[in-house]
């Protein structure tokens, strides 16, 4: 890029030819001199009027204006912004609390179903027996056909 | 101005600058004229090209104690007014839904503007048609190229000087000078041929 760039330089006419053109062509850059001139003269041959850099402080000072305003603005909504920002951060803690104590619970259910199971397992004492005898009548099984005392009679749902 | 200056602009706080207080009225009215013709040229709107002036004017006023005269007063403010038309380009871009060129400028005005070595209407009739065309060309160079052309076409400083104030190399400046010159020759003359045939 820059070895083309050099040749490009290296291409170049010379100074004179280019800093002023010949022919009819450096004619009409004249003229457009000439005319670029005579339009900028029609607005700058009148004396600078009083207080005629005013308006540019003016406009200095409304730009500087603007942008605290901007400034302040923007600080105001970051400001308003703030409140709905914490608002949104216990939303987060809370859904996750949530899931903590669910956790919490399935664990304690857990236990607690397994420590129900430790005690039915265990060996029914000897005093108990004929209650333990009345509690495997009355549980329903899916292979014995004897009736259970809960179960109704089926001769008085025929009757 | 020199009542303008004096009374509603703050006073000079150091002793020791380049411009004094009592010669930037005579800098306003030395270098306005070329400043405001540079920014209308560059920006084909009289109005933006006088408030731009101010601006410039302003600007060269409130950093006059950062010049210390290493480049001429006229390099000076002209990069000055470089900087503003880049800021104002850009600025326009940003506000595109804006009317802009309201006050836009036509360099030739016919009947405002006659050249001088016109001897018959149609020679000066021509010679506004070749200086419309040869603006309507500049008009659509890029940036930079426009600048430098501007600057050594209209305001006919050296190439130094160019550099100077835009900042660039001075071949950089040539390379750019050169493919303005083409890129204008080859509009114009491009534009002439087709509305002769």
């Amino acid at each position: 890029m820059t070895t083309h760039a050099n040749q490009f330089r290296d291409t170049l006419p010379p100074d004179e030819v280019m800093l002023e053109p010949a022919g009819q062509f450096g004619a009409d850059l004249r003229n457009l001199r000439s005319a670029v001139h005579r339009a900028a003269d029609r607005q700058t041959t009148e004396p600078v009027p009083f207080g005629w850099l005013n308006a540019a402080k003016r406009r200095r000072h409304a730009a500087q204006r603007l942008m605290v305003l901007a400034w302040t603005c923007a600080a105001l909504l970051c400001i308003g912004a703030l409140p709905f920002l914490h608002h949104a951060k216990p939303v987060v803690s809370r859904s996750s609390d949530t899931v903590a104590r669910q956790v919490v619970t399935e664990t304690d259910d857990t236990a607690l179903l397994e420590q129900v199971d430790t005690a039915v397992s265990e060996s029914v004492p000897s005093s108990l027996a004929p209650l333990d005898a009345l509690d495997t009548l009355n549980s329903p099984s899916p292979t014995s056909t004897q009736p259970t005392l809960h179960a109704p009679e089926k001769k008085n749902v025929a009757q | 101005m020199g009542h303008m200056v004096s009374t509603e602009l703050p006073p000079l706080a150091r002793a020791q600058s380049v411009l004094e207080l009592a010669d930037f009225d005579e800098v306003v009215r030395l270098y306005r004229p070329r400043i405001f013709r540079f920014l209308m040229a560059s920006i084909s709107d009289r109005d933006v090209a006088e408030t731009l002036t101010q601006d410039c004017f302003l600007k060269a006023y409130n950093a006059r104690h950062q010049f210390r005269g290493e480049s001429s007063l006229n390099t000076w403010l002209t990069r000055i007014a470089l900087n503003l038309v880049r800021d104002h380009l850009r600025s326009r871009r940003m506000r595109f839904w804006q009317k802009t060129r309201e006050t836009a400028l036509d360099i030739v005005d016919v009947g405002e503007w006659i050249p001088d070595g016109a001897s018959t209407p149609e020679d000066v009739c021509l010679q506004q048609e070749r200086v419309r065309e040869i603006w309507q060309a500049v008009e659509k160079l890029s940036r930079q190229q426009r600048t430098v052309f501007l600057l050594r076409f209209v305001e006919e400083m050296e190439l130094s000087e160019i550099a100077e104030s835009t900042g660039m190399n001075t071949s950089t400046v040539k390379s750019h000078l050169y493919r303005a010159l083409r890129i204008v020759r080859e509009r114009a003359s491009g534009k002439s041929e087709g509305e002769q045939q």
